[in-house]
């Protein structure tokens, strides 16, 4: 007699991991059933009780499902604001800008795009964001100017989040550099106790620092619109962190690392720029990509200076009269743009933890 | 930091609004509107009915309709007017360094800030009164039942000023919670961070209507202020002129029943109307004679009404009793003089 054949390995293990003890089990069956009965919600919520676009509004006052009609009404709204509506190119280009070469920088950091240097990408960054303001603001070329206090919704939330991050990177470089260093002392400590002391405060109050201290600080009859203030803030806000992260990574390198770049006669700046911080760069970045995503979501906070973005757009959409119970499907628009976004910077953060994890084995 | 030197100076010439040095005729606002061709006026960015944006991002509401009585009297066109949503603070500010024409936005008229030599208080739209509201479930039926409670309120406008003020004189404490965004403020207070949401109250019944459940909350019968809700305006007196008389033809015109929609009948018989009528909208007119002055069109009265409507009709239109916001005019003082209102038409002539 031959022996019945072990069931296939592959099988039994994922039963034993999902249900192998009656805890894992309990657990897991807990788990599928509200995963189930969440997806039935949504499921439910977004199709089979929903009115469809082509129904009219008053079909939606009779059903507990989404309002499909909403969208149609309020997409534009929401996304832009109160930017001119036969303008709405310009913000939708500026959003896909620089939508597009975030998306390039998270490849390119992730391994992919080799074609890509480092000198293009700094090069676009320099060309993109002097263009998404000029864009925005137009005044020139027949582009008609517009306000910045009508740049709302999605384009506002992209220039303080990514053109934020943007800026703020170089600064958190240059301050982590100054913070390892020990050539210049004053310098080392003015960067420790800027650091130090922005990370000390609570990002409202240096958002209101920014729109209520700074603009004290200018000439007085120079105004600084609430935007640009807000973005002068986060940029200085988010570089102490990044700076902390870089500075994490030079401190992880050997020594040794210096002393053979010195020993090959390269001075400091020398040994610093092609020896140190390229590795330690390399080393921080999933730090940074963590920072990243705090900073990126953190940018809803800015509503409470009366900056219209993407959150404040869809409260704005529910808050005409007549439009009043449809909030549910406004936050359920911000939820997806949220989820999908900070999924992305999350997917760039696996990738680089897994070619990490790699390269050390 | 020189990207950072070219991002500020792009940006600041973006925003950038030249001040034109053009030789006065009328006033330097009046030419800086006409010579732009646009009137930028602040409204509030989210106050239902009376200014919020549409689908198209356009605002519309009670205070939005009067930028665009402005545009209409001025420039001839209603949609010349540039409506900006702007914070309460930065939008006084925004108009004391000419960055804008008017504002439309329930600022209350008070001494001090009449004082300002950058700003012009010009006509009353709105007659209103502080109040409270209060979640229903919280028990309180009146306002000195309030001590110790916790306190919404926008920050820098005169509603803090008044709380302190009553809650004072009545011996009562109280801790204010300052959130400057009027919608992050209502969340707070309909997610119960504070007891009590204090504001005008045709602002309290209008904003209760953003609740998920408006019937939950109740409005104290208590009102601790007097808040005339004022058209501002860059001072220049052929502006604040215009601005007043504008007010005053939508009045008149209510008082008369004349409305955008029957106005160009009333002019096509303009024989058969009365003496008043025939003053606002006849050819030989003493509109015409004050547009001259002015530097106004000939037709700008027409123009008003025709456009935007008579006082009544843009009330009824955004705050009325067909409206969420149900408000009954004639039980209001923004009613007309003759019905026991504060709405008293001057005389055009």
């Amino acid at each position: 007699m031959i022996p019945a054949s072990p069931p296939p390995a592959r099988q039994n293990d994922v039963w034993q991991r999902w249900a192998g003890t009656p805890v894992t089990a309990l657990i897991s069956a807990l788990s599928a059933a509200f995963a189930i009965w969440a997806a039935w919600a949504v499921l439910d919520w977004a199709v089979l009780s929903a009115t469809l676009p082509h129904r009219p509004m008053q079909a939606c006052a009779e059903t507990d499902g989404a309002c499909w009609r909403f969208y149609v009404e309020k997409s534009r709204f929401m996304l832009f604001g109160t930017y001119p509506y036969a303008e709405h190119w310009r913000p939708a280009l500026v959003s896909l800008l620089l939508l597009a070469l975030s998306g390039i920088v998270g490849l390119r950091i992730t391994g992919r795009l080799r074609v890509i240097g480092p000198r293009v990408l700094v090069a676009l960054w320099i060309l993109v964001i002097p263009l998404a303001f000029a864009l925005m603001g137009g005044g020139w070329a027949g582009l008609a100017p517009v306000d910045m206090s009508r740049w709302n919704g999605l384009p506002v939330l992209l220039i303080l989040s990514v053109i934020a991050i943007a800026l703020a990177f170089p600064l958190g470089v240059m301050l982590a550099v100054l913070r390892y260093q020990d050539r210049w002392p004053v310098l080392r400590r003015a960067a420790t106790v800027y650091i130090e002391a922005v990370r000390g405060v609570p990002m409202v109050t240096v958002l209101f620092v920014g729109v209520f201290v700074l603009p004290l600080t200018l000439p007085p009859d120079t105004r600084i619109s609430p935007v640009l203030a807000t973005l002068i803030a986060l940029v200085f806000f988010h570089a102490s962190y990044f700076a902390e992260d870089v500075r994490g990574g030079l401190q992880s390198l050997p020594d040794t690392q210096a002393e053979a770049a010195h020993s090959l006669g390269l001075n400091w700046g020398q040994a610093m720029r092609l020896v140190l911080l390229p590795q330690a760069l390399s080393r921080s970045l999933p730090a940074l990509v963590n920072s990243v995503i705090g900073a990126y979501k953190d940018t809803s906070l800015v509503v409470v200076l009366g900056i219209h973005d993407l959150t404040s757009t869809a409260r704005m959409a529910f808050s005409e009269p007549g439009w009043g119970q449809y909030a549910l499907e406004a936050y359920a628009f911000v939820g997806i743009w949220f989820l999908l976004s900070c999924a992305f910077l999350s997917w760039v953060g696996r990738e680089l933890h897994r070619g990490q994890s790699g390269r050390n084995h | 930091m020189t990207i950072f030197k070219t991002l500020i100076s792009l940006s600041t010439s973006a925003i950038a609004i030249a001040v034109g040095i053009a030789p006065a005729t009328a006033g330097p606002v009046m030419d800086d509107i006409k010579a732009k061709g646009s009137l930028v006026c602040l409204v509030s960015p989210t106050a239902p009915g009376f200014s919020v944006p549409d689908s198209k991002g356009v605002f519309q509401g009670f205070n939005a309709d009067f930028c665009r009585m402005a545009a209409a009297a001025i420039l001839g066109d209603a949609s010349k007017a540039d409506i900006r949503g702007v914070g309460f603070s930065d939008s006084m500010k925004t108009i004391v360094a000419g960055e804008a024409h008017m504002g439309s936005r329930s600022i209350t008229r008070t001494g001090t800030r009449d004082a300002d030599e950058g700003l012009a208080f010009v006509a009353t739209t709105f007659f209103d009164g502080q109040g409270f509201m209060v979640p229903s479930a919280l028990g309180v039926s009146h306002a000195l039942e309030l001590d110790g409670a916790s306190v919404c309120a926008e920050d820098g406008s005169t509603t803090l000023l008044n709380i302190a003020d009553w809650f004072g004189a009545k011996g009562m404490s109280y801790r204010v919670e300052n959130i400057a965004d009027k919608t992050a403020r209502l969340e707070a207070f309909f997610s119960g961070k504070c007891d009590v949401y204090a504001s005008d109250v045709t602002a309290l019944s209008a904003d209760r209507q953003l609740a998920s459940a408006p019937g939950d909350y109740i409005i104290l019968p208590e009102i601790i202020s007097n808040e005339p809700l004022t058209l501002v305006a860059r001072p220049d007196q052929a502006f604040e002129a215009a601005l007043f008389w504008s007010f005053q033809v939508m009045l008149n015109a209510d008082s008369h029943g004349v409305t955008s929609a029957n106005i160009d009948a009333i002019v096509a018989d303009l024989g058969q109307q009365s003496p008043t009528v025939q003053r606002m909208f006849g050819a030989d007119a003493a509109t015409t004679d004050m547009a001259a002055k002015l530097g106004l069109p000939n037709d700008w009265a027409y123009q008003v009404i025709k456009q935007v409507g008579s006082y009544g009709e843009v009330f009824d239109r955004h705050l009325g009793t067909d409206t969420p916001f149900g408000l009954d005019r004639a039980k209001t003082p923004n009613a007309h003089a003759a019905d026991g209102g504060l709405m008293y038409p001057f005389p055009i002539r």
